[in-house]
C-alpha cells in the first residue's frame, strides 16, 4: 500500500536518513519516537511539504514522490486539527468535494454516513471555535475521512485532549478504521495510543528507523537499549550470559542469576529487559509455579501509580514490577518487606550489547 | 503612579494632543468661510481629485501587495530579505524626496520615453496616482504580509491534501482568513494617500482643478494667509480622514469566527 525506499529528508539541520517503511492496506501502522526524532519530518516528506533528498515514496504502487499534495489523495489530520475557522462544520466536511468540482450526489451520502457514526450531526451548523476539543477531533476525523484518502495520516491528533476523551475517541477512531478498512499511519509519542490503534509500529529514533515490527513483539523485545529506554522498560540492566543450553541462557545479573530465552546468537555482555507487568509478586514461601526465574528480593520503594502500583525490589539487582492495588494490600507491601519475585524465562528479553555504552 | 494609572494617562494624552489640535480649529472657525469653502468649484475638484486619487493609487497598490506579501510570506527566494528591507524605503525617506527621486526619474531617458510613448505622469492627475501609489506601497505590503503571517501555513496543507490546489486554497482559505488585515490595510493606505503631500506637490504640482489635491490645497490657502479658508479645508480632511478609521475600527472590531 504504502512504500517508503530509502528516504533521506534534510529539515534545516535535521537529517532523516534512509528510511525504510511499508504500511499494509487496511493496516493502522505507528511512527513512534520522542520529540525531535524526526516523526514530523517523515509526515512532510510523506504529504509532499518537504522535498526528499532521496528515496522514494510509492502509494499502491505509484510513484508520487513528485506528485503536489493535491493529487497524493492523502487524509490528514495534524496536531491542531487545522479545521478551517471561517467555515461551518458543515462546510469543512464539504470543502474536499467543493475543491474536486464534484456533485453533491458524489459526496453527501458518505459524509452522512460518517456524520452518523461520529455523532456530530447537531454541529453541522456551528464554526469550529465553538466546539469543545473532543467535537473538534470529530469533525477533524470525518472531514478527512470524506475526502476518501488512500491513506490517512495522523498526525498526534489526540494530545491535546484529556486522557478519558482521549481513550473514547481511540474507539471512534478504532472503530471506523477497522469498520472501512481505513489505511492509517499514526504519528505519535504515545506509547499507548500506538499500542491501542496499532497493529505495527515503527521506532524512529533521531532521524533513523531503530526498530519496525508487529506491536508486542517491538514492545516487548526491544533491539536497542534507547529503544528499550524510550519504550520505557521498566527493568534494564547490564548482565553476562553464563551459559547457553537448549535455547535457554543463564546470565549473572548483579548477584542473581536469571534463565531467560536465547533466540538468537548472544554476546557475552548483554542488557536484560523486563517489563513490569512481566514480573508477579508472592509472599516467601509459596507454593513454586511454573516461572523459571523465583528470586527473593526486598521492597525498597513504592510509586503510586494509575491504575497500577509501582513497586521498586532489590532482587540482587533493582527490578520494578507492576501490580495491583488489591494484590499490594494483600502482600502488605511496604518498604523493607520481603517478596519473592517470579519472572517467566520468555518474559526477560537480552539485547545484545555489542559496545553499547550503558551503565 | 502605579502601572495602571501611568498607562491610562499615556493614552489619553494621546486623545488631548491630537483633539486638541482639532479643537484649536475652532478659534478661526468662520462658518460662511466654512459654507463658501465647502461649496466653491476649486474645494469640489480637489475633494474629487483626492477621492479618486487616492481610491486608484490604494487599489493598484494593493493589486500588487497581495501576491508580493504572500510571496514574501510563504517563500523562500533570492532577493527575499533584500524586498523585505526596501518595505521600509518609503517610510524612512521623505515623501518629497520620494516624490523628487520620481521627477528625477521622468528627466531621465527611460523616464523621458515613458512619458511620451505611455502616460505623462509629470504635472498631471496619473502623477498624483502614481506619487501615491509609490509612497503606500511599501505599508501596504508590510501590512499584509502581517496578516498573511498569521494564518497558519498548516491550513493551506490541509486544503491541499483535500484536494485543492494553490490556488484554490488562496482564495478560500487564505485570503478570506486575512480579509481583516486587507480590509485595514486598504483602508489605512487609502487614508495615508488622501492626505499625501509631499510625494504629490513635487510629481504633480500645484495646479488648481487639475492636480490640486486636499493636502496641496490646504497649502495653497496657508501660503495665501487665507486662515479661514484653510480651516474649512483641514475640517473636510478631517472629516474623511476619520470617516475611513472609524469603518475601519467597525470593519476590525468585530467577533471573529465565534
Amino acid at each position: 500500500m504504502l512504500n517508503i525506499e530509502a528516504l533521506s529528508v534534510a529539515a534545516g539541520s535535521f537529517h532523516l536518513r534512509d528510511v525504510n517503511l511499508s504500511v499494509s492496506a487496511g493496516e493502522c501502522h505507528a511512527v513512534i519516537g520522542p520529540s525531535g526524532s524526526g516523526k514530523s519530518t517523515l509526515l512532510n516528506a510523506i504529504l509532499g511539504v518537504l522535498p526528499l533528498g532521496n528515496g522514494r515514496i510509492l502509494l499502491e504502487g505509484a510513484d508520487i514522490t513528485n506528485l503536489p499534495i493535491e493529487q497524493r489523495n492523502l487524509g490528514y489530520v495534524p496536531q491542531q486539527l487545522g479545521l478551517f475557522p471561517h467555515l461551518t462544520v458543515r462546510d469543512n466536511l464539504a470543502y474536499s468535494a467543493r475543491a474536486r468540482h464534484l456533485a453533491r450526489a458524489q459526496y453527501q451520502p458518505l459524509i452522512d454516513k460518517l456524520v452518523n457514526t461520529t455523532g456530530i450531526h447537531s454541529l453541522l451548523d456551528r464554526r469550529p471555535m465553538t466546539l469543545s476539543g473532543g467535537e473538534r477531533q470529530r469533525v477533524g476525523i470525518v472531514r478527512a475521512l470524506a475526502s476518501q484518502p488512500r491513506l490517512v495520516l495522523l498526525d498526534e491528533p489526540f494530545t491535546a485532549l484529556n486522557e478519558s476523551l482521549r481513550r473514547e475517541l481511540w474507539m471512534v477512531m478504532r472503530d471506523l478504521q477497522r469498520e472501512s478498512q481505513l489505511t492509517v499511519l499514526l504519528i505519535t509519542h504515545d506509547l499507548s495510543e500506538a499500542y491501542f490503534l496499532a497493529d505495527r509500529v515503527t521506532i524512529l529514533l533521531d532521524g533513523r528507523v531503530i526498530q519496525q515490527g508487529e506491536k508486542a513483539n517491538v514492545y516487548g523485545r526491544p533491539v536497542a537499549p534507547e529503544v528499550a529506554r524510550f519504550l520505557g522498560v521498566e527493568t534494564l540492566q547490564p548482565g553476562r550470559v553464563l551459559s547457553v543450553d537448549n535455547g535457554l541462557a543463564t546470565v549473572a545479573v548483579g548477584a542473581a542469576r536469571l534463565i531467560a530465552l536465547a533466540q538468537t546468537t548472544l554476546p557475552e555482555s548483554v542488557l536484560i529487559s523486563i517489563r513490569g507487568e512481566d514480573v508477579t509478586l508472592e509472599r516467601p514461601g509459596g507454593v513454586a509455579g511454573s516461572a523459571r526465574n523465583r528470586l527473593t528480593a526486598r521492597v525498597i520503594g513504592v510509586r503510586a501509580g494509575s491504575p497500577l502500583i509501582c513497586v521498586e525490589l532489590d532482587a540482587g539487582f533493582p527490578l520494578r514490577a507492576f501490580i495491583t492495588r488489591s494484590a499490594c494490600e494483600e502482600l502488605e507491601i511496604a518498604e523493607g518487606t520481603e517478596v519473592v519475585a517470579l519472572i517467566k524465562a520468555p518474559a526477560i528479553h537480552l539485547i545484545g550489547r555489542c559496545q553499547q555504552n550503558l551503565t | 503612579m502605579n502601572l495602571r494609572r501611568t498607562t491610562i494617562t499615556a493614552a489619553l494624552s494621546i486623545l488631548l494632543l491630537y483633539g486638541g489640535l482639532i479643537v484649536s480649529l475652532a478659534w478661526f472657525l468662520d462658518l460662511s468661510a466654512l459654507s463658501g469653502a465647502v461649496q466653491s468649484e476649486r474645494t469640489l475638484a480637489a475633494v474629487r481629485i483626492s477621492l479618486v486619487a487616492a481610491t486608484l493609487a490604494s487599489s493598484l497598490a494593493m493589486l500588487l501587495a497581495v501576491p508580493a506579501a504572500y510571496g514574501l510570506s510563504r517563500f523562500h527566494f533570492r532577493g527575499r530579505e533584500l524586498v523585505d528591507t526596501i518595505l521600509e524605503f518609503p517610510i524612512i525617506v521623505s515623501p518629497a524626496a520620494l516624490g523628487a527621486m520620481l521627477l528625477i526619474f521622468f528627466n531621465n531617458p527611460l523616464g523621458e520615453w515613458v512619458q511620451e510613448n505611455m502616460i505623462r505622469f509629470v504635472f498631471t492627475f496619473a502623477g498624483i496616482v502614481l506619487a501615491q501609489f509609490v509612497t503606500i506601497l511599501g505599508i501596504a505590503v508590510r501590512m499584509l504580509k502581517t496578516s498573511f503571517d498569521e494564518v497558519p501555513t498548516e491550513l493551506e496543507t490541509v486544503a491541499r491534501t483535500l484536494g485543492a490546489t494553490p490556488r484554490f486554497a488562496f482564495f478560500t482559505i487564505t485570503l478570506p482568513l486575512a480579509r481583516h488585515g486587507l480590509v485595514a490595510a486598504y483602508i489605512l493606505t487609502w487614508a495615508k494617500a488622501l492626505g499625501e503631500f509631499g510625494a504629490t506637490i513635487m510629481v504633480a504640482g500645484t495646479m488648481a482643478m487639475r492636480t490640486e489635491t486636499l493636502p496641496i490645497a490646504i497649502y495653497m490657502r496657508l501660503a495665501t494667509a487665507d486662515i479661514e479658508g484653510t480651516v474649512a479645508l483641514i475640517l473636510v480632511l478631517v472629516v474623511i480622514g476619520l470617516l475611513a478609521l472609524f469603518i475601519t475600527r467597525k470593519l476590525l472590531g468585530r467577533t471573529v469566527y465565534a
